[in-house]
């Protein structure tokens, strides 16, 4: 059965019903909208940039993955579904991920920020459509060769999806269109420990794999995010909005908001997932260095991604020798990235 | 009364701006250079002997000991990384200087660090502008040694820049990672100046030209041994210039007001592919997990340099003598 998922331009958005398999979120009305996959572990502020999402016609979404990170794969999932649903676009496939990093054992889970059932504690209803029958890796690799050139990923959490897809097709690097990662601090200090970024963290090896894999990267650090907040006043702005998702986003919200005063003194929330996803339509709004970037998987500084600035010519090989350039994001325009979210936060 | 002048010890390699930073420290009045003691890095250990035996003869103060440091870093490594091609094979710019009349003393470079620092406790400076092998190796054999040195200031890290030796390391630190993160942790009065602070310390063609138009014996010297200096820094960095690091680390030890510092704990890694990178908490974030970084002893950072002020101040000392 198809539907009309109705969005705020009145633009009619036309889903191909079929919860058998990974359904296709088609447009009749524009076949050029850019294609998307999201790779998420929702995750409060991964919400806001789905929902984001969902209210960007330009963007056709063709499915979520799910990763463990802000909550265990498992739970990450049944958000997603949940997120779906609660947006009238259940059509739209989720496709479970790993439920460990490559090297394997128990993944590191941020209930502490992102409340135990990974929104905030506001206990969403449940669920009617199932998950996808296809693992995350699987749904990548069949939508990127489906579209080669065309699919754009944004990935919020721990890569080892990105890293499983890469490992299962060789070809799968080149045919993205582009990825854009919500992961590391550069020449900045961690969120995790002083040299780590959680995403990064939470698969070292998978992270350092996508980086080299020779992908279009462009990959937003926290330098870069812990620069755009939504302060108290933006939160009550927001929550008084008539905003499609301001109410449940608010709600979220305080529990994150809560761990932010204890954990960096901020009055506010770190606008983390939202401004990759900023970054992802809107690039202009930010400036990038271009170099090599790798990731050390062992000893103190385990989850540390170290930029080649180009600054030096090297007269030797080292690690970051002969691997190709990522698009780092460098300085980001605060009050355009800002304007653009409450723009859409806050769109009814 | 003129304040007394500080003892200190320089732990050295030299290296072109080695040689630079013991006449500057022989010029300085603030300081009384009290020992040399060697290791490897811009040379092996041998030839950084050789290499202070003979500055201290071109000085005309042999009257300073030189003691030979470690030939090995702390985990015994062989395979050290010597920087030949930024300071010549002799690592004096390729002069080939009559060997030395003088010979170090017997004492290893840690034995004489632990006496001398507990000859004068709280009174000693170290100066350490190679890998820090010899004071850990002090650390470790005297538990008192960290609380009887006065201060280290030493030159090592690249704090949120990118290495020289590869994009996450720094020459010093990387030549003995092990040793670094001994020094740092160690609860001594540390001061490390990185290379994001020596950056910024150019001396430029323009300087050289007006440092071999001087007399100074030391100027005079100095001009000869500096052109291998400038084509490195040429080749490698596309500057008409070179960066003053062991000149600068050594006018923070005679003034420490020429720098800014912030204070932290510093914790180097030791394996992998970013071995020697040096990462600075100076406990600006609370993180919910208990780290590496956590309860450790702090270090002092350097943060920013009055860069004319010291390239101005090394030119003089440089001229007059």
């Amino acid at each position: 059965m198809d539907y009309v998922m109705a969005n705020g331009d009145g633009e009619g958005v036309v889903v191909v019903d079929d919860s058998r398999t990974d359904a296709v979120f088609r447009s009749h009305a524009n076949s050029h909208r850019d294609k998307l996959i999201i790779d998420t572990d929702p995750g409060i502020d991964d919400t806001m940039a789905i929902f984001m999402a969902f209210q960007s016609p330009e963007l056709e979404i063709l499915g979520l993955t799910t990763i463990f990170g802000n909550t265990s794969t498992e739970n990450a999932t049944y958000n997603a579904l949940r997120l779906c649903e609660f947006a009238g676009c259940s059509g739209i496939p989720v496709a479970e991920g790993s439920a460990a990093p490559l090297k394997g054992g128990i993944p590191r889970v941020a209930d502490f920020v992102h409340g135990s059932d990974g929104v905030g504690n506001t206990y969403l209803p449940p669920a009617k459509a199932k998950k996808s029958e296809k693992s995350a890796s699987e749904f990548l690799v069949e939508k990127v060769s489906e579209y080669p050139g065309e699919v754009s990923i944004l990935a919020l959490g721990p890569l080892t999806n990105l890293a499983l897809a890469i490992k299962r097709d060789s070809s799968f690097a080149s045919k993205v269109k582009r990825l854009v990662i919500l992961g590391g601090a550069f020449f900045a200090l961690g969120n995790v420990n002083p040299a780590a970024e959680a995403n990064i963290y939470g698969d070292p090896e998978a992270a350092d794999v996508v980086f080299t894999s020779g992908a279009n990267i462009a990959v937003v650090g926290i330098n870069i995010t812990t620069q755009v907040m939504f302060t108290d006043d933006d939160l009550l702005e927001l929550k008084q909005s008539k905003g499609k998702y301001s109410k449940i986003i608010s709600e979220m919200c305080e529990f994150y908001r809560d761990w932010h005063v204890k954990s960096d003194g901020v009055h506010g929330v770190f606008l983390h997932d939202p401004v990759s996803f900023v970054a992802l339509v809107r690039p202009d709004l930010f400036t990038y260095k271009k170099g090599v970037v790798r990731v050390e998987t062992q000893g103190i500084c385990t989850g540390h991604t170290l930029l080649d600035q180009g600054l030096k010519k090297w007269n030797s090989s080292n690690p970051w020798t002969e691997y190709s350039p990522v698009s780092v994001a460098w300085t980001v325009n605060v009050k355009g990235v800002l304007d653009y979210i409450r723009k859409l936060l806050m769109k009814p | 009364m003129a304040a007394q002048p500080k003892k200190i010890i320089i732990d050295t390699d030299p290296g072109i701006d080695d040689a630079m930073a013991i006449f500057v420290a022989l010029r300085s009045p603030e300081v009384e250079v009290i020992g040399l003691t060697t290791i490897y890095g811009n040379v092996y250990t041998t030839l950084a002997t050789r290499n202070a035996l003979h500055l201290l003869e071109v000085a005309g103060r042999t009257d300073i000991p030189v003691a030979e440091g470690s030939h090995v870093s702390i985990t015994n490594g062989t395979k050290l990384r010597i920087a030949g091609f930024v300071h010549g094979a002799d690592g004096l710019g390729n002069q080939n200087f009559p060997p030395p009349k003088g010979k170090p003393i017997e004492q290893s470079a840690a034995d004489f660090l632990i006496e001398q620092a507990k000859l004068y406790p709280g009174k000693v400076t170290v100066v350490a502008l190679g890998p820090l092998t010899n004071i850990a190796l002090a650390i470790q054999r005297d538990p008192a040694f960290a609380k009887n040195i006065g201060q280290i200031v030493l030159l090592g890290g690249a704090f949120l820049v990118n290495g020289n030796v590869n994009p996450a390391s720094e020459a010093n630190i990387f030549g003995d990672p092990d040793s670094a993160d001994i020094v740092f942790t160690s609860g001594a009065d540390v001061v490390a100046v990185g290379i994001n602070v020596t950056h910024q310390v150019v001396f430029t063609d323009a300087d050289r030209e007006k440092l071999s138009r001087s007399d100074g014996k030391f100027a005079q010297y100095l001009c000869k041994i500096l052109d291998v200096y400038f084509s490195y820094h040429h080749d490698a960095y596309n500057i008409k210039g070179v960066y003053l690091h062991d000149p600068a680390t050594m006018l923070a030890a005679v003034d420490p007001s020429l720098m800014t510092y912030t204070e932290g704990v510093v914790r180097v890694q030791t394996s992998g592919i970013t071995k020697g990178l040096t990462i600075l908490y100076n406990k600006q974030k609370r993180f919910g997990e208990v780290t590496e970084w956590t309860d450790k002893p702090t270090v002092k950072v350097a943060v920013t340099a009055d860069a004319p002020a010291l390239v101005k101040l090394v030119m003089e000392r440089l001229m007059d003598s």
